[in-house]
């Protein structure tokens, strides 16, 4: 009864928790390298980031939303935290500068959506061009490289050996987890995705909420900025073209409804790392990197397909 | 139904995949796949790899400077112990924290193609086993000169720029100023980067057209480039009367150079890195001295 009852509630995160056990023992049938302490570290690490910038867009897809802009701000967030490093600035100060324009950027997402009543798609798209563009404007068009060692701790630095990466990464699971399951900003952000209306006529700030939403995804984009630059030691204009994908898409197997008001924030970190142990065992493999988007995207599919036809069974 | 769909899925990944083998391999990492200049680098490891009889994989990000997931590549194949690596770094600066864990893990690094910065690359106290390439900034001037050449010593240039902070990029544009700046009668009127690509270097040469009609030649720091160009001018109907010169000599340039619509290019002869790749691995990996650079001749290609 207890175990129905546990399946009920976490199922959809269940099946994606099977998915990706299935899939590891695969490539540990298919690899002998796959299956080592040092190898999950290395997935661990390379998973971190677009487990990062895909908490934030669990958030908005849960408020039926959804963000294109997160890679640009990403960069932009990076190139101007690289430059107030290179200018010498303490490394706090830069870290906070990378994470206010972050915030920034995303609150301007926010206000366009919930006070411009822009389509969410619409108002990160335009943004999506305005950060990149920036980010070009701002660095010249130029990476931005070479830091002190200080800072690149931050990618290479060790806790317990684990990569810090990780623990950022888990800090960011376990706030996120708590921010959603039990503070009003997580309720109301499923309020808003499952009947916006109706959460609005309970009284709820909606504008309000909808605009913290986004400044979350924004502010989260920089953290992975910094992460990455960190790692590898510069800090790009292009950098992060393609991550709103892969953010999507790790929501997307996680379970969250693309329609809003459902999702778990763990099912995303399960999803992140569906899509970082496939590429990471499709390297081991020597599969050409043709093949390795046409099997994630089979995994995608088929990912979304499994859940639905869960649903129906279910309901 | 639920099994039957995940085994499809399992089915899937299989396709395509080899079982992994034990033997130590060498791994060809480069910029892209999707680029011909890297697919006859790929050729010439292939071969070579056949011939010495050793097990290459070839791996590439989707993207040609996705240098993140370049770093992610070598840090799976320092997970796959491989014997060595032969790298197109997709950033002179950025493969370099990839290049310390392959340091670490006792794997060597022969750089192809593009350098890595050597005072960054010191100051990390990282190593590589050599460089194979060739002399961009000699390719660059080689193509200036041909321009100065066929215009007379008099005319209107434009230049489309790859991405700026790419060593590769960045020496050809030096070695074009080199020796345009050699011939006071030739103006460079726009100098603009395409982003090396093929649609790009068509808008960017189209939009340059509309401000200078009046141009005669242009440069581009790749064939990809200097082809999107070469349909501009030929949607403009201006193509007897502009030249154009690329870089790299991929079959493509090649076809149109046979054809009269493009007037040269420069050959950098990647089947040939792709081949001193795998051998020089092999040497390395033997024990043997190999030296810190290896050139790989360039040549003008015209009609």
């Amino acid at each position: 009864m207890r175990v129905k009852s546990l399946f009920l509630q976490h199922g959809r995160q269940l099946t994606t928790l099977f998915v990706l056990i299935l899939l590891s023992a695969a490539l540990w049938a298919l690899s002998p390298h796959f299956m080592s302490l040092s190898n999950w570290l290395n997935i661990a690490q390379q998973t971190a980031i677009n487990a990062i910038i895909a908490a934030g867009m669990t958030f908005v897809i849960i408020s039926a939303g959804i963000d294109l802009s997160v890679g640009s701000i990403l960069a932009l967030s990076g190139v101007v935290m690289a430059s107030a490093l290179q200018a010498g600035a303490p490394v706090p100060l830069a870290l906070l500068l990378c994470l206010v324009v972050g915030a920034l950027c995303g609150s301007a997402n926010g206000l366009l959506i919930a006070r411009g009543k822009l389509p969410p798609f619409i108002a990160t798209l335009g943004m999506m061009s305005v950060a990149r563009g920036a980010a070009l404007i701002f660095s010249d068009g130029r990476p931005v490289s070479g830091f002190a060692p200080g800072f690149r701790a931050i990618a290479n630095g060790e806790f317990l050996a684990i990569p810090l990466p990780v623990w950022i990464m888990a800090a960011v699971y376990l706030i996120a987890h708590l921010v959603l399951s039990r503070t009003r900003l997580g309720r109301y952000t499923y309020a808003i995705g499952g009947n916006e209306e109706a959460t609005l006529l309970s009284g709820v700030n909606v504008k309000l909420h909808k605009t913290l939403v986004y400044s979350l995804a924004g502010l989260l984009s920089a953290l992975a900025a910094i992460l990455l630059t960190a790692r590898l030691n510069s800090a790009q204009p292009i950098a992060g073209m393609n991550y709103e994908l892969d953010a999507i898409a790790a929501t997307v197997i996680g379970g969250t409804s693309l329609l809003g008001g459902e999702g778990q924030i763990f099912g995303t970190l399960i999803g992140a790392f569906i899509m970082g142990v496939l590429r990471n065992g499709l390297n081991l493999l020597g599969v050409s990197s043709f093949v390795q988007q046409t099997v994630i995207g089979a995994v995608i599919i088929v990912a979304v397909l499994l859940d639905m036809m869960m649903k129906k069974r279910r309901s | 139904m639920k099994k039957a769909i995940l085994s499809l899925a399992l089915l899937g990944l299989c396709i395509g995949c080899s079982q992994d083998k034990s033997a130590p391999a060498v791994a060809l990492v480069m910029k892209t796949l999707n680029n011909p200049f890297f697919m006859d680098m790929q050729l010439g490891a292939e071969e070579a790899a056949q011939r010495l009889q050793l097990p290459l994989i070839v791996q590439a990000a989707e993207r040609e400077l996705d240098v993140e997931k370049q770093m992610q590549i070598i840090e799976n194949l320092i997970q796959r112990k491989v014997a060595a690596i032969c790298l197109t770094p997709a950033g002179s600066r950025e493969v370099i924290p990839a290049i310390l864990k392959a340091n670490r893990a006792g794997i060597p690094v022969l750089i192809l193609d593009t350098r890595v910065d050597s005072t960054a690359l010191a100051e990390a106290g990282g190593k590589v086993a050599t460089f194979i390439g060739s002399d961009n900034f000699d390719g660059g001037r080689i193509a200036g000169e041909r321009i100065i050449e066929k215009l007379g010593g008099i005319g209107r240039v434009a230049i489309l720029e790859g991405i700026p902070g790419h060593e590769t990029g960045d020496s050809r544009l030096r070695g074009f100023h080199a020796a345009i700046d050699k011939a006071p009668g030739i103006r460079i009127v726009a100098s603009q980067t395409a982003n090396w690509e093929r649609d790009q270097g068509y808008n960017v040469f189209q939009n340059i057209l509309q401000s200078h009609p009046d141009v005669q030649a242009v440069f581009g720091c790749n064939d990809m480039m200097a082809l999107g160009a070469v349909e501009a001018i030929a949607a403009a109907g201006r193509s007897a009367d502009i030249l154009v010169i690329g870089f790299d000599a991929i079959t493509d340039a090649r076809e149109a150079i046979a054809a009269g619509r493009m007037e040269a290019s420069i050959a950098q002869n990647p089947r040939e890195m792709g081949r001193l790749a795998i051998e020089n691995a092999a040497r390395f990996m033997r024990g043997e001295q190999i030296p810190a650079y290896i050139p790989v001749p360039i040549e003008l290609v015209r009609k």
